[in-house]
């Protein structure tokens, strides 16, 4: 079922919300314009729900906190390695706050206006020359005051105790170091000392780099210093080439021929053709897959027509008139064959992808494209290990097999931004994994190679010594950066050592910020969040009992949550697993069609509700500061504007519901 | 005698509380028309649920209206700017348990913006005004006895300097020496100039104080007017005196009966027990405070 049809919901909701911000203005023009006074009284009653909430022993919490953060934190930090052991620990103490005061704060802002009512003292209140508005912002202000008191209070708990960890890290680093250094020095060990062990020992783990990360791909070679780049699939390794296609379209009478078309280029002795692992998958639903083996040609190319006719191309039902799509599907290619290279068309111009999607049936049809071509430069993966992904080192069993590379390219590089030192140089951090399959007892090796896709000629070459997840300081002339981009690939020279690479394993270095400025920030996002539950508690409080509006409260929480979830849902053809009702011999059926309607009508709903609800998935305190990376402060600006704007409407709807409401 | 503007108007006011069905509905007040005059001290009398409450919670805006409406000071019932003017006596002290009297009362100042030294001054001022003892001011409002709870909330009222002061039931919950200061004070806001309404189903408050009054029964208006004229039993004589021997009894007895008077009564007056109990209390703390 096309689900194009949701997409006037959007609007219908920013227009309700339009209406509602309307009406507010109409109504509450008068209220508004005694606000300049009314802040006062406002935050009178602010000060009576601090104090009530104080007398609730809303101290307790942080203290609670503290000793939950301490115990999970003995509990389940294990050895992580340095950067580890600081991002587990920042993750539960700020998402145990988060948690902490979003429930604590929620259910007082639930009660708010519930419990004032049940004991009356809005009677008292409501005789004095206060508005509702004043009112409804008291409440808000009040607990939003108290949210940020304890978020200053655990703001500097979480400080104090970070302080300690690294003090203890970057101790523990500068023993190790040392011991390393006397045991070299005494010919006891063979290899240097670490030098990753003596950045942590001086700069320790809390920084807010913001350094400058590029973009990250794996392939068996890459080189960008051709326009546009080439990059080739590299036979018998993990990596994955994605071909992604929007949508297939089919007739009843023919699924579409998949052409491939690669340029092969072989190393060593070749055993046989060449040969692919291909695999069909739909995007909402990756149960449903067909896979299949192709041998190459000698031009290298292969057809192949899947054998499940409708589970991923859309077509038109010819007795209800109505479009079957199942939705994006993605081609996935592995090469089976060590030793062989296959290149890539990047596909900006479609008809020369690497995969080209055939409907037979159409070609005969004047007017119609005969083909679909997937998404220009197709994704490669690497093996995926843990979020990563892991590059592999040469191999003894095929000897003259380049290894795999990682490619790290920074585009449209401000070199003002970028500090030069008096040699020259800028700075680039490794931070990589290693991963010894074989060779253990040897240091782990990286080559190095940057160049400026401009003048590819001046390339730089290093061989460099990793260290498991310490950071390996590099120096690479400035000249590199006057090109429009700069390439560095990286590529493990040790047979059987894969590296563990993130797209923030090459950063180029810029002067950190302050930590606490960076934890200020994440706390600010936090505010944001809790302020915003705070506002549609108190709101939900004007005209709820105080179980309904917890439970109100709670299912704004959770929509606002999976607001992603569920326009993706609407928009690739509702629940995939569902997608296999076969309409036509069900479609008569009046059971049938009764279902359909009442699922139709749910997803709607559900949709509409959500476009309504402020989506919670945009506060991520945590994203940058688990990362060592400063919050850039547009970040935090737009969290604090989209939390007003969220708000003001939220407290429209409040003031309308409480405008006229009785008081006694 | 300056002219008088009326405090309070009402024109028709009705409240229907609603209900799920119609036999739920309770019709609390009907067609009430009622005018107080500014400077007068007006009772509203009824039995309990007769509806004294609900006009007002009317008055005050607490509550809106099923029909009619009313005027206070002029605005319409619940003006934000007309509240400033207003002081407001719950029927039960309705405070927050968590503050004490100084926080209660200056909560309440802030909510009329007056700054830091208008709200000391007032909030000491008014805490003495409703005899507080200093010893309590500090303490949670949950802890107090009813009757000191219920002088927070009368400070509250005052705590404004209103023009129109609603009271109600200004006594439920005091002993007889305070309301007797109740009454006292009544009197001393009506020589200020202030507009008093009281409601009460207790006849004595209203009896002592009030100017004039109506009587509400299931929300209608059963009778009103001035209170001496309302009290005033025309056809009778009464005659107190000192000294009287049983001899000139007999005669005066003579003498009426002789004269055409009928239905002749005699006997003693009594003290009522309420300034029996005050002169004692009175006499005890004169004791406790020799100094004084
Ligand atoms: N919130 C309410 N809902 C329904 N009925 C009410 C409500 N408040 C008062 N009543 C009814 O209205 C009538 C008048 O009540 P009230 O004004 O409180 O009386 P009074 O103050 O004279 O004792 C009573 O019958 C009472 O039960
Ligand atoms: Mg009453």
């Amino acid at each position: 079922m096309p689900h194009a049809s949701l997409s006037y919901v959007p609007v219908i909701a920013d227009v309700l919300i339009g209406l509602l911000v309307l009406a507010f203005a109409l109504l509450a023009f008068r209220d508004v314009a005694r606000l300049r006074t009314g802040f006062s009284r406002a935050w009178a009653v602010g000060r009576i729900t601090l104090a009530e909430a104080w007398n609730a022993r809303i101290w307790a919490v942080p203290l609670l906190w503290f000793l939950i953060c301490l115990i999970l934190t003995f509990a389940l930090v294990r050895s992580y390695g340095p950067g580890g052991e600081v991002r587990v620990d920042l993750t539960i103490f700020l998402r145990a706050q988060e948690i902490l005061l979003l429930v604590y704060l929620g259910v007082l802002a639930c009660l708010a206006l519930p419990r004032e009512r049940e004991r009356r003292t809005l009677i008292t209140t409501g005789s004095k020359p206060i508005t509702r508005l004043e009112l409804l912002l008291g409440k808000v202000m009040g607990l939003s005051a108290a949210a940020l008191l304890m978020i200053l209070v655990m703001m500097g708990a979480t400080w104090g105790f970070m302080k300690v960890v690294d003090a203890r890290i970057r101790h523990d680093a500068w023993v190790l170091y040392h011991l390393q250094k006397k045991n070299y020095d005494k010919m006891v060990r063979h290899l240097p000392p670490q030098a990753g062990l003596l950045y942590l020992a001086r700069h320790g783990v809390l920084r807010a780099q913001n350094n400058i990360t590029g973009r990250l791909r794996i392939a068996g070679y890459i080189n960008y210093a051709v326009n546009p780049p080439i990059r080739a699939l590299k036979g018998g390794s993990a990596e994955t080439l994605y071909f992604e296609f929007p949508s297939l379209p089919a007739t009843l009478r023919a699924p579409p021929l998949f052409v491939f078309h690669f340029g092969v280029r072989s190393f060593g002795k070749r055993r046989g053709p060449a040969r692919i692992h291909v695999t069909l998958v739909q995007r909402s639903n990756p149960m449903n897959t067909e896979e299949k083996s192709l041998t190459l040609n000698a031009q290298g190319s292969a057809v192949w027509q899947p054998k499940k006719r409708f589970a991923f191309f859309s077509y038109v039902n010819p007795m209800t008139g109505r479009i079957y799509n199942p939705g994006p599907v993605v081609v996935k290619v592995a090469s089976m064959t060590a030793g062989d290279y296959l290149f890539i068309a990047n596909g900006r111009k479609p008809q020369d992808a690497s995969c080209l999607a055939w409907n037979m049936d159409r070609t005969r049809t004047p007017g119609h494209t005969n083909f679909v071509a997937p998404k220009p430069d197709p994704i490669i993966t690497g093996f995926k290990s843990n979020g990563k992904q892991e590059v592999v080192g040469p191999s003894y069993r095929h000897p003259g097999i380049p290894p795999e590379v990682a490619s790290f390219e920074f585009r449209h590089l401000k070199r003002r931004q970028i500090p030069i030192n008096k040699n020259g140089d800028f700075t680039v951090h490794l931070l990589v994994g290693v991963d010894k399959q074989m060779n253990e007892a040897l240091p782990a090796k990286a080559q190095l190679l940057a160049y400026d896709v401009d003048n590819p000629q001046g390339r730089q070459r290093q061989v460099l010594r990793i260290d498991d997840k310490h950071i390996t300081v590099v120096k690479l002339p400035a000249s590199l950066l006057d090109g429009s981009s700069l390439v560095i690939n990286l590529s493990s020279m040790i047979p059987g050592h894969w590296l563990k690479i993130t797209p923030a394993s090459v950063a180029i270095v810029r002067p950190p910020s302050p930590f606490i400025l960076n934890l200020a920030k994440s706390e600010l996002v936090v505010l944001c969040e809790v302020t915003l539950l705070i506002v549609i508690g108190v709101t939900a409080g004007t005209c709820l009992g105080w179980p309904v509006a917890l439970l109100t409260t709670m299912v704004c929480y959770i929509l606002g949550n999976i607001v992603a979830f569920v326009g993706k849902l609407s928009r690739q053809g509702g629940f995939g697993l569902l997608n296999y009702v076969q309409e036509n011999r069900l479609k008569g059926v009046w059971y049938y069609q009764i279902g359909s309607l009442i699922s139709a009508v749910m997803v709607k709903m559900l949709n509409m509700l959500v476009h309504l609800l402020p989506d919670f998935t945009r506060f991520d305190p945590l994203y940058f500061i688990v990362r060592s990376v400063n919050m850039p402060w547009t970040v935090a600006a737009t969290d604090v504007f989209w939390t007003l704007a969220c708000v003001l409407p939220t407290l429209a709807l409040g003031y309308l519901l409480l405008r006229k409401q009785e008081l006694a | 005698m300056v002219a008088q503007y009326s405090a309070i108007q009402t024109r028709q006011l009705t409240k229907v509380y609603p209900g799920f069905w119609k036999s739920q509905q309770v019709l609390a007040l009907w067609q009430l028309n009622l005018q107080v005059l500014q400077g007068e001290i007006f009772g509203l009398l009824g039995p309990n649920g007769s509806g004294k409450t609900t006009t007002i919670k009317l008055l005050l805006g607490l509550i809106n209206p099923t029909a009619g409406d009313a005027l206070v000071m002029g605005q319409r019932a619940g003006d934000q700017n007309t509240r400033r003017r207003i002081g407001y006596l719950p029927e039960e002290s309705y405070l927050y348990r968590f503050l004490n009297a100084r926080q209660t009362l200056d909560f309440y100042a802030r909510l009329f913006n007056m700054n830091r030294a208008q709200r000391r001054r007032a909030v000491d001022y008014y805490l003495d005004f409703v005899g507080l003892e200093p010893a309590v001011r500090g303490r949670r409002i949950g802890t107090y006895s009813k009757g000191q709870t219920r002088r927070v909330a009368l400070a509250q009222a005052l705590l404004n300097n209103p023009d129109l002061i609603i009271m109600d039931e200004p006594t439920s919950g005091l002993d007889p020496v305070g309301m007797l200061e109740i009454k006292g004070m009544i009197g001393r806001l009506k020589q200020a100039g202030k507009t008093v309404l009281l409601s009460s189903h207790q006849l004595a408050d209203v009896e002592d104080v009030c100017d004039r009054l109506v009587i509400l029964y299931r929300g209608q208006v059963e009778l009103g007017g001035a209170l001496a004229d309302l009290l005033e039993r025309r056809e009778v004589f009464q005659l107190e005196a000192r000294a009287v021997s049983p001899e000139l009894q007999e005669k005066l007895i003579a003498v009426a009966r002789g004269n055409g008077a009928q239905d002749i009564r005699t006997g003693r007056p009594r003290v009522r027990l309420e300034d029996l109990f005050k002169r004692l209390v009175d006499a005890k703390r004169q004791a406790e405070q020799p100094h004084v």
